[in-house]
């Protein structure tokens, strides 16, 4: 048993130190034998077991004679840990890697790879910018209605939502991402503006104005947006500005955000929104499945495409 | 002799930090070999008897004196008797493969020999179809004159045996197997191992036919050795190794070969190593073999005794220490002899050797998995003796 520890530990040790490399040989000798029903000629164990009970005896008596009575056990301990070990490292890679995190899609807890949480940070619904401590398993679109939403539906069978908030850091450092992501994917895109801070509240009517009036120019406003700084889009006269440069009328916009129609409107998409289960921005849905925080591009690409490497 | 005076000479054991108990394996090397060597390389690192400068001729007369102080250390009648090798294994190999061997004739050997005197024969038995006989020591790992007496007869063409067994220290009665041997018209061939750092070595005085030694279990670099044989034995040999060195004159259909010793040393010698060995065998020298051989005995006394007082601790051959030559080999049922070693490595820089010492056949006969070897020169100290035995206690302590 003791030379399958010293053979898993050995091998990784010895991607950095020769000489382990050395041992790791010969240990695997000595299970490629054990496997193969033979018995291990090559004294690795022993000479292993020795060089313990020997650095112990310097130490303690007592303990390396416990050490050499209870060998066995403690190397089927040190097995099952290490196997343990090794299965919940393979899970956190393969997690980090399909989902950004090592804990699983949307799971918030420490992860080595990730260990500023950057791929997990939202901007939660308050104001405040941390890791989301949402219920990360409710976030839905079932019976979310995203019909009055801005969409560009090019007929695709993949849909994409963007949830997000143009003055939210976290937001800011996903659009880009997701930009790329739709720019090398052919999906139906929705965008809702979900602010998280009260600053650009004022934003929701003038959005959906913008998009009732020019579909083509609402997208441009939108890339604005986050391109600018959080200071410009706090100010309203900064995003009439924008508005005017992007051709629209601001006669017509100021009407339309003070018409009643407007103002149910935009209550009633935030009513859709909070059905999703929103604790924080960004929240993405692709064809349904909810990721909640800033995901490498990765992420979104294999959740929409599935795993090819071939690609 | 000074012991201390001694050690000083072995930069090794100069801060007594090491206690070296695997001399059967190799010996140490005194300062004056290590010099030896330095000098060559610094000095007169040049080709000797082939090129006519200076220095090649002054490496050349070097290099004569090492062939006649090493006929004097091994007690030969002429320095030509003299042949290097790289150790005590090319020796027998030369034999084996140059002695006028014919099918059917019988090598004869014990059953404790090292693999290196029994593999070559071994090989022989294939290729030339001769026939090694081998013959049973006793329990305790001492001679046995019934069975040796049983296997020698006229088609017996060579007896090779080692003087003193690597495995267990017991030396043979070599000067009687030898009488008896010639009375059957075999050959002998004697392995001095473990015998040429140990005890004085009279070979024309014995008698016997060959005989070999290894320089790095003397004192000497690795790498050396000394074949000897008889004048008229040797010239019964066709060497099985010839090319540059052996020959005087060449055509492109034959060649002439060089005299004895030089036609048995083909290729360029190892001259640091060869004036290496004719410093350790000096050293050796200046020595008296009385006081070796007591004080080696005194720490095999010490050792014998203090395994005795180890429970279960099973001691490979005679207890006696008058029996051995410095080597002590032992094994315990519960404690594994590579773990043995390694710990008193760990815990007390005490180095000796586990394994089956090159002698696995007899490990195989006996049932025996392996065992602890300690092996002594006489540059250990009492000390050192008392310490190991102290330490392999505690040892056994923890691991049984």
């Amino acid at each position: 048993m003791f030379c399958i520890v010293a053979f898993l530990v050995l091998s990784i040790i010895g991607i950095f130190s020769a000489s382990h490399r050395a041992l790791a040989k010969e240990a695997f000798d000595c299970v490629f034998r054990r496997i193969t029903f033979r018995p291990c000629n090559t004294g690795f164990s022993e000479k292993m077991k020795a060089q313990l009970i020997g650095k112990m005896m310097t130490k303690s008596i007592r303990v390396a004679r416990f050490l050499n009575r209870n060998f066995e056990l403690l190397s089927w301990i040190l097995f099952i840990l290490t196997v343990a070990s090794l299965f919940w490292t393979g899970k956190g890679l393969y997690n980090f890697y399909m989902y950004g995190s090592c804990n699983g899609l949307n799971k918030s807890g420490f992860c080595a790879l990730d260990p500023t949480g950057e791929n997990n940070k939202i901007s939660q619904a308050g104001g405040s910018c941390s890791i989301g401590s949402g219920d990360e398993s409710k976030v839905t679109l079932k019976d979310v209605n995203l019909s009055t939403f801005p969409i560009k539906d090019i007929g695709s069978k993949d849909n994409v939502v963007f949830i997000g908030c143009f003055n939210c850091d976290y937001t800011r450092k996903a659009y880009p991402i997701f930009k790329e992501f739709l720019s090398k994917n052919k999906v139906n895109y929705t965008f809702a503006h979900y602010p998280v801070k009260g600053e650009t509240s004022y934003l929701l009517p003038i959005g959906y104005c913008a998009y009732q009036q020019d579909k083509e120019k609402y997208w441009k406003f939108v890339d604005k947006l986050f391109e600018s700084s959080k200071e410009d889009n706090a100010k309203p006269e900064y995003v009439g500005k924008v508005l005017t440069d992007l051709g629209y009328s601001s006669e017509s916009i100021t009407k339309c955000t003070q018409s009643p129609e407007t103002k149910t409107a935009v209550a009633r998409q935030r009513i859709e929104l909070e059905k999703t289960n929103i604790y924080g921005t960004p929240l993405v849905f692709i064809n349904n499945r909810g990721l909640v925080g800033p995901k490498p591009f990765r992420v979104y690409d294999r959740i929409l495409n599935g795993l090819k490497f071939w690609k | 002799m000074s012991l201390l005076k001694i050690r000083k000479d072995f930069t090794f054991l100069d801060d007594n930090k090491w206690i070296y108990l695997d001399n059967a394996c190799q010996s140490l090397r005194p300062r004056q070999v290590v010099d030896a060597i330095k000098e060559y390389y610094e000095n007169y690192p040049v080709c000797a008897g082939r090129s006519n400068y200076r220095l090649a001729v002054e490496l050349q007369q070097k290099l004569t004196d090492v062939r006649l102080l090493v006929s004097k250390f091994i007690g030969a009648k002429k320095p030509t008797e003299v042949i290097f090798t790289r150790n005590t294994t090319e020796g027998i190999n030369l034999i084996a493969n140059s002695y006028p061997f014919v099918e059917d004739d019988v090598v004869l050997i014990s059953d404790k020999e090292h693999n290196s005197n029994l593999v070559p024969w071994l090989l022989l038995a294939k290729t030339k179809k001769i026939k090694v006989e081998i013959f049973s020591t006793n329990i305790d790992s001492t001679w046995n004159w019934e069975s040796f007496n049983q296997k020698l007869s006229s088609k017996v063409k060579m007896v090779s045996l080692g003087i003193t067994s690597n495995l267990d220290g017991v030396t043979i009665p070599f000067e009687e197997i030898i009488k008896k041997s010639h009375q059957f018209g075999a050959k002998v061939l004697l392995d001095g191992a473990q015998w040429a750092g140990h005890r004085q070595t009279e070979v024309s005085k014995w008698g016997t036919d060959f005989f070999v030694f290894s320089g790095h279990k003397t004192l000497g670099p690795t790498g050396t050795g000394v074949l000897y044989g008889k004048e008229e034995e040797l010239a019964k040999l066709q060497p099985y190794q010839v090319g540059g060195s052996t020959v005087a004159d060449t055509s492109y259909t034959d060649f002439e070969l060089l005299g004895i010793p030089e036609r048995f040393e083909a290729g360029l010698q190892d001259y640091s190593g060869i004036l290496g060995l004719g410093e350790a065998l000096r050293y050796l020298g200046s020595i008296a073999w009385s006081e070796i051989e007591a004080h080696e005995k005194k720490l095999t006394e010490i050792i014998i005794e203090g395994l005795e007082k180890i429970p279960d601790i099973n001691i490979i051959g005679p207890k006696e220490s008058d029996k051995r030559n410095g080597i002590i080999s032992f094994y315990h049922p519960k404690a594994q002899s590579h773990q043995i070693s390694i710990i008193l490595d760990q815990t007390a820089n005490i180095m000796v050797r586990s394994g089956r010492h090159c002698v696995h056949s007899w490990f195989n006969d006996r049932g025996v998995k392996d065992c602890v070897r300690a092996s002594t020169a006489f540059y250990n100290t009492i000390e050192e003796a008392e310490r190991f035995v102290n330490e392999l206690k505690k040892v056994i302590g923890v691991l049984t």
